[in-house]
């Protein structure tokens, strides 16, 4: 590294640097800028500026030359993503490039990555879940893991205030385990769903069948436009209509005129100050350039997402941390976590041919967790619980493929809608196991010759147990709802594939055994905070987006209350 | 590293959070050909016209148009050249070769050389000895799915070329490219044909 003059250094200092700009980086840059400090996002990959940078939103299948297929470059470049089944023409520039980002698959583990502004909250599924105790005590309660340093009540402000601004839609429910956000008007069921949802509601006292929770606008708020109902999400929203960084936090963030972007900034390690006992700022390799640089900052958020988080936590070596920044427990990298996925039923329902929707519904039904719940409840054959997500439609020209049929009354049956269908898919929570883990791997370099991650982690006897109640239960509630044709499926996906990872940096109440407070900062050095899946104690059965983002706005506030303090 | 560097690397964001949807000028490589001057990119001749054949027998022309109407054979040919790495492609070109030997045993001729009764016989014991798609969720298949054989996979294909060309999803499928809304429970008479999209 060059000497910098004290000019210089200067100029490579911010207040706050917020790695990456995901749905927690974004929050971060949003609170901090808004609470006056300069703050410098880094973002190791391009800049993808809203509704500008969203170059496929519009497109019909027949305005792309291969309809949505992918080259066989392509189909390389996203050689381990690609196994989720949701890359394509119209979205695979949000997808990042598997070749130039190697990882080590010890056990099977698909990690989808989006190296980009706004990361993977271009992409996501939006589905929207507050915890309750019920999953904040979960580890006190059954001794696996360790007791989370947090309960409802730390958080419940929280969750309200990024539901105000992110958009939350949904229908209350009232229910204690799964807490009712601040909700804008839900989406509509349609005509099967609403029948399926009486018929489990009845035979199944203590179940609910409801609409899915979910960040888009169904009404307009702060400038965004309401969802149109085209379910293109995945390519950018013209409208603004679902929460991602690009279109909610940064612009906010902006706003301020305390934010600056870098782009192409990959983080390689936090510096840590061994006379100050603190951090002071980050090095980085300009992805373009290969130039290697200094920032520095008073506070520091790593959000980069859970395993990049840590990767970059492991990669900060100082004579005080010798195994990895705030490594003194021996539990960062360990503890990960994932859902489990495409584990369910699915059926034809007989009847409503006279009936059909309008609109594309970017969103579905969910059933929100029934067991373990109390003693009523309580299963002898796991501990903790799952919820489906699902929803019902009529099948369309694609159904013709099956059919036994040909020529020209087939072909003209196909513009027809067929008939209805119904599927639902659990996810499962898993347990945090010491020995699922992330480890830097120094045989295996990335493009800018950085080590890479080696993941080591599997399903164990509890989610397997999980994993069969689910695929029982959701064929019998099929059955029970009178679907025919019923298909109960068990696609045994590896971790990864819920897309939701967490853990690796855990949050917890004893230095000895968690990287984090209960602030979320790194309890050997205060002035680092992590707020993204790799602070989680434990993994609920709901999706955990909505969760990184209250305790992302839950951090910086308290980071800027010490700041005031000159605790930090 | 000097500072004017860093600044050209520090990028604003645009703050505007709605904006109208662009038009886009659209390059569309099978609006340009007709029928006649078709030259496959990948396919031999003998090939096309066993793809032209294929896609003709499954969706021919009624009142609404056929899958050569509107150049389900030329888009295939094209997903085959461009989509498909080279061990997919001769997979292609030896599946056709079986296709039109088995025709040979049992009619005599090649495929596109059938008249109309004996392609619907070929199509009719293809149907029947072909392994189903399993149900998707979320775009993939559940449960293990058996090869469904070239048959049925380029039956589902000829589908997808034709109901996803310009001329169906936008004049004889429900075409709705900006619903603006979700309505959960219409009467089918109100909306007649499939939604395109």
């Amino acid at each position: 590294m060059a000497n910098f003059n004290i000019d210089a250094k200067q100029n490579m200092t911010y207040d706050a640097i917020v790695i990456g700009s995901g749905i927690s980086g974004g929050w971060a840059a949003k609170e901090l800028c808004e609470k006056g400090l300069k703050t410098l996002v880094l973002e190791r990959g391009r800049m993808v500026e809203h509704v500008k940078d969203y170059p496929t939103m519009n497109l019909d299948p027949w305005d792309m030359e291969l309809r949505g297929g992918l080259t066989p470059e392509l189909q390389k470049k996203h050689y381990k993503g690609g196994r989720s089944g949701f890359i394509g023409e119209t979205n695979e520039h949000f997808h990042a490039n598997d070749l130039e980002n190697p990882y080590t698959e010890v056990k099977p583990f698909m990690w989808v990555r989006a190296h980009q502004m706004g990361g993977r909250s271009i992409l996501w599924g939006k589905q929207c879940y507050r915890w309750s105790d019920l999953d904040f005590e979960a580890n006190a309660k059954d001794g696996h893991g360790v007791d989370w340093p947090i309960r409802y009540r730390d958080i419940e402000p929280w969750y309200t205030y990024v539901e105000k601004f992110a958009g939350i839609s949904g229908d209350p429910l009232g229910l204690p385990h799964l807490p009712d956000s601040h909700f804008l008007p839900p989406m509509e069921l349609n005509c099967v769903e609403k029948h399926i949802k009486s018929r489990i509601e009845k035979d199944y006292p203590g179940r609910h069948l409801i609409i899915g929770r979910v960040a888009h606008l169904t009404v307009p708020l702060n400038g965004r436009g309401k969802c149109q109902y085209r379910n293109r999400c995945d390519r950018g929203c013209p409208y603004g209509a679902y929460f991602s960084s690009n279109a909610v936090t940064l612009p906010a963030a902006n706003a301020t005129g305390n934010l600056t972007i870098r782009p192409f900034s990959i983080v390689q390690s936090i510096i840590y100050d061994e006379e100050k006992g603190k951090a002071s700022g980050v090095r980085i390799i300009d992805a373009e350039t290969n130039e290697v640089m200094e920032y520095y900052a008073r506070i520091i958020f790593c959000n980069a997402s859970a395993l990049s988080s840590t990767q970059i936590l492991l990669n900060s070596t100082s004579n005080r941390f010798p195994n990895g920044l705030g490594n003194d427990s021996g539990e960062l990298g360990h503890n990960l976590m994932d859902h489990t996925y495409r584990i369910g039923a699915m059926g034809v329902v007989e009847g409503f041919e006279d009936q059909y929707y309008k609109g594309r519904r970017p969103n579905g039904i969910y059933i929100p967790r029934y067991v373990n719940l109390d003693e009523k409840t309580k299963s002898d054959k796991f501990v903790r619980g799952f919820g489906f997500q699902g929803g019902g439609g009529r099948s369309g020209w694609g159904a013709g493929a099956n059919l036994e049929d040909f020529g020209g009354d087939f072909k003209d049956s196909l513009m027809k809608p067929g008939p209805w269908e119904f599927f639902i898919t659990g996810f499962a929570e898993c347990l945090p196991y010491h020995e699922n883990k992330v480890y830097l791997n120094k045989d295996v370099l990335d493009k800018w010759g950085q080590p890479t991650l080696s993941i080591d982690c599997e399903w164990k006897e509890n989610e397997k147990a999980l994993n069969k109640q689910i695929r029982q239960d959701a064929k019998e509630m099929l059955e029970r709802a009178g679907l025919k044709d019923i298909v109960d499926f068990d696609n045994q996906h590896e971790p990864g594939f819920g897309i939701h990872e967490m853990g690796t940096a855990r949050m917890g109440r004893d230095p000895k055994t968690s990287v984090l407070n209960g602030t979320n900062q790194v309890h050997a050095c205060k002035n680092v905070f992590v707020t993204d899946g790799a602070c989680m104690t434990s993994s609920s059965c709901v999706n955990p987006s909505l969760t990184y983002m209250a305790l992302t706005a839950r951090a910086a506030n308290h980071a800027v209350s010490e700041l005031k303090k000159l605790n930090l | 590293m000097n500072r004017r560097n860093a600044l050209r690397k520090t990028a604003l964001l645009a703050g505007s959070a709605v904006a109208a949807p662009s038009l886009f000028s659209l390059l569309q490589s099978c609006k340009k050909q007709s029928r006649l001057e078709w030259t496959p990119v990948f396919l031999s001749e003998d090939q096309a016209r066993f793809v032209s054949a294929f896609v003709d027998t499954l969706l021919p022309r009624t009142d609404t148009p056929g899958a050569l109407d509107v150049k389900t054979d030329i888009f295939l040919d094209l997903v085959f050249a461009k989509t498909y790495d080279a061990k997919a492609q001769e997979n292609v070109v030896n599946e056709i070769k079986k296709f039109n030997e088995e025709c040979k045993q049992r009619h005599g001729k090649v495929f596109a050389d059938l008249n109309m009764e004996d392609r619907k016989a070929v199509f009719k014991s293809k149907e029947a000895e072909s392994p189903k798609f399993n149900p998707k969720v979320w775009g993939t298949a559940v449960g293990e799915q058996k090869p469904v054989g070239f048959y049925r996979s380029l039956k589902s294909m000829a589908l997808w070329g034709y109901f996803s060309s310009e001329e169906i999803g936008m004049k004889h499928l429900n075409y709705d490219p900006v619903p603006g809304e979700y309505r959960g429970c219409v009467p089918l008479s109100e909306i007649g044909n499939t939604w395109s999209l």
